[in-house]
């Protein structure tokens, strides 16, 4: 056992709020199972070293941070520093259509709605996801009103400035023909844990527009998932952009619970130096007649290593179905490491789906063609290596976010070393 | 322009260049000749500085500056341009894209402000023209599916917009009909000037018909070992390499 699993179950069995009952399931599996196995798959290339020694630090409120700039978002944000909502660096206002209530509410029908929700989506396999359920009374809870589009984004940030152990949970339910836009966005480099795990419901007839930025880098350790619930008719876009870390791990998990749902999920990694991501993506085709389309590309530099675990499983009920993965890398460098796995599973006969993954080489023919006419090393390689990333950024439906990515993106780059 | 003194050079640890020396004034055309295997290639990519091809004794400067310090991109941004036996297919990366990235190197290089893409585009389409290359090769891909012809040109029209100071053509008439050889001939040609100098690396005296050379020089087992005008060409067609004696007359492939 880790001491720093047994710190997070000591201070678990304190927290009691109108959750307990989730709360002492979670804990009573976390006891169970105890720390990962060093052959454990699901965490076989993503050694958690960095936290079985860690000492447990509940989160503290601090008095600032600095909020990463989206220009013309315009969206509103909610965010949480070192695990905590700071409601002074929040926006108040609220779009109409929708609420946002913290998870610590004290209203008794929102306790109730929350209640329903909460763990009615993720589901409770992963050990941190587990952990996230115990200990989150910091989270928020957003609720889209039935028949109403909110164009509003709404972006929850997790920031990490000092070394605490931060767990936030966000529940969002997108009522009956209804839409959202909803960003998550992580970022810090210090020392810190953060688990942040989000249950999306997206009901009958409802589109949620989703973007995962993943981009604490650094020590800073952080353990997520995004969840997905899809109702008959709903529709998910959803794009990931993920740096690496010490220690960064995500899961995303698209549940086809409905019939002719539709998910389209775009993923973006470039990881540099010693850094690690790891993308953990289910896709679970439980009714007929939904399709699925999903693009994972990254760029790997230096002695970085990614991990992209792609599974698509297909219920004996799921007729009809359409399920594409992809997942294309570049290695950058001799020392860079790039673990791709993908995990079919069809019970279903009449159903189209395909898997394909790739890892590429810088061709130096290509580039000392470039380099012979004068273009300079970096652009030559943004040039021919940067395409296949820029064709996912160039798929985000949101024009201030595309814009905004796209230079931030070719930035971090160019700085990727090549060996 | 261009000296060349001493120069030895291996790839893979074989030694293929084995003191070379050349002087190459401006306004001058060179045509190198040579039995496969005598290293002609091989001196424009040592010139040029591609990897893994090392330089362990000599020198070479264009236009007093030390060529073999300087990266690749600096070697063509000081005006040394190399012509490409086998022109590499890029897709995804346009033509258009790599050159107007390219030509505005070469400006700021010169303290010139880029072009816009307008300015760019005009000067494009001219250079199209000029080697008959139909406009929408522009929007392709890097040489990305072109006939072994349409890369020969494609090449000399980056020739014409980039303005180099040193041209190396690396058998830019290898694998061309007589209409294709008389169009890069002519593009050749018309960037000949007092100022600008041409190495034509070449197997075949029938492109010295079309590009008239002021010296010809015989490369053989990494070195030149004879050096004449036109009329050295004309006997290397006449009579082969015969007169190098065994040792030098290479491998043919």
């Amino acid at each position: 056992m880790s001491q720093w699993l047994n710190e997070v179950i000591d201070s678990a069995s304190d927290v009691n709020d109108f959750l307990a009952p989730a709360r002492q399931a979670a804990l009573a599996d976390l006891k169970n199972e105890g720390w990962p196995a060093r052959r454990n798959e699901s965490w076989r290339f993503t050694p958690l070293t960095p936290i079985e020694k860690r000492t447990a630090v509940a989160a503290k409120t601090v008095a600032n941070a600095e909020i990463p700039a989206i220009d013309n978002l315009n969206a509103i944000d909610l965010v949480f520093v070192d695990g905590v909502l700071a409601t002074e660096l929040s926006s108040i206002e609220v779009p109409e259509g929708m609420a946002i209530i913290a998870l610590n509410t004290s209203d008794s029908a929102a306790q109730s709605s929350i209640t329903d929700m909460f763990g009615s989506v993720k589901p409770a396999r992963h050990l941190f996801g587990r952990v996230n359920d115990a200990l989150s009374t910091q989270g928020v809870f957003i609720d889209v009103n039935a028949d109403t589009k909110v164009d509003t984004p709404i972006r929850i940030i997790n920031i990490a400035t000092q070394n605490v152990d931060a767990h936030s949970r966000v529940l969002v339910n997108v009522q009956a023909n209804a839409s959202a836009v909803i960003i998550e966005q992580s970022v810090g480099n210090v020392d810190s844990l953060t688990t942040a795990f989000a249950e999306y419901s997206i009901a009958d007839d409802a589109h949620l527009e989703h973007y995962r930025f993943a981009m604490v880098t650094g020590s800073a350790k952080q353990l997520g998932g995004s969840h997905f619930k899809l109702h008959n008719r709903s529709t998910l876009n959803s794009t990931v952009v993920g740096y690496g870390s010490e220690l960064s791990r995500l899961d995303v998990d698209i549940h086809h619970a409905g019939e002719f749902a539709d998910a389209k999920m775009n993923a973006i990694y470039l990881l540099a130096e010693g850094e690690l991501f790891d993308l953990h993506s289910t896709i679970e085709h439980a009714m007929p007649n939904g399709t699925t389309e999903e693009n994972a590309r990254g760029i790997v530099g230096d002695k970085a290593r990614a991990v992209f675990n792609g599974r698509i499983h297909i219920h004996r009920d799921a007729q009809k179905t359409l399920a594409e993965l992809n997942n294309r890398n570049l290695l950058l460098s001799r020392r860079g490491v790039i673990n791709t796995k993908p995990e079919l599973e069809i019970y279903a006969d009449d159903v189209k789906c395909a898997h394909g993954a790739t890892v590429a080489e810088i061709e130096e023919e290509a580039l000392y063609y470039l380099l012979t006419r004068g273009v300079s090393r970096s652009k030559a390689l943004v040039m021919l290596n940067f395409g296949f990333i820029q064709e996912l950024i160039n798929d985000v439906p949101n024009e201030a976010i595309k814009t905004w990515l796209l230079p931030v993106l070719s930035e971090r780059f160019s700085h990727m070393e090549v060996k | 322009m261009l000296s060349i003194k001493n120069l030895h050079a291996s790839v893979e640890e074989k030694n293929i260049i084995k003191g070379l020396n050349l002087d190459i004034k401006p306004g001058e055309v060179h045509a190198i000749m040579g039995p496969n295997g005598a290293g002609k290639s091989t001196l424009g990519y040592v010139l040029s500085g591609r990897d893994g091809y090392e330089v362990s004794e000599g020198e070479a400067t264009l236009n007093g500056k030390d060529l073999l310090d300087l990266e690749v991109e600096e070697r063509a941004r000081e005006g040394l341009f190399l012509a490409f036996q086998y022109p590499v297919e890029i897709p995804g990366v346009s033509n258009m894209e790599f050159m107007k990235e390219s030509v505005n190197a070469m400006r700021e290089e010169r303290g010139e402000e880029p072009l816009t893409a307008a300015e760019f585009l005009k000067k494009a389409k001219a250079a199209c023209k000029q080697v008959q290359l139909p406009l929408d090769f522009l929007k392709r891909g890097v040489n990305e599916g072109f006939s072994g012809g349409e890369k020969k040109r494609n090449e000399i029209m980056q020739m014409i917009l980039l303005e180099p100071k040193l041209c190396i053509l690396d058998e830019s008439d290898s694998g061309l009909d007589v209409d294709a050889l008389q169009v890069v001939a002519d593009g050749v040609n018309s960037q000949r000037s007092s100022e600008r100098s041409f190495i034509v690396v070449t197997h075949y005296q029938r492109l010295l018909d079309y590009i008239k050379p002021d010296f010809v020089h015989i490369l053989a087992d990494g070195k030149i070992v004879k050096s004449g005008d036109a009329s050295l060409a004309l006997e290397v067609e006449k009579n082969g390499y015969a007169f190098l004696g065994k040792e030098y007359q290479g491998e043919e492939a």
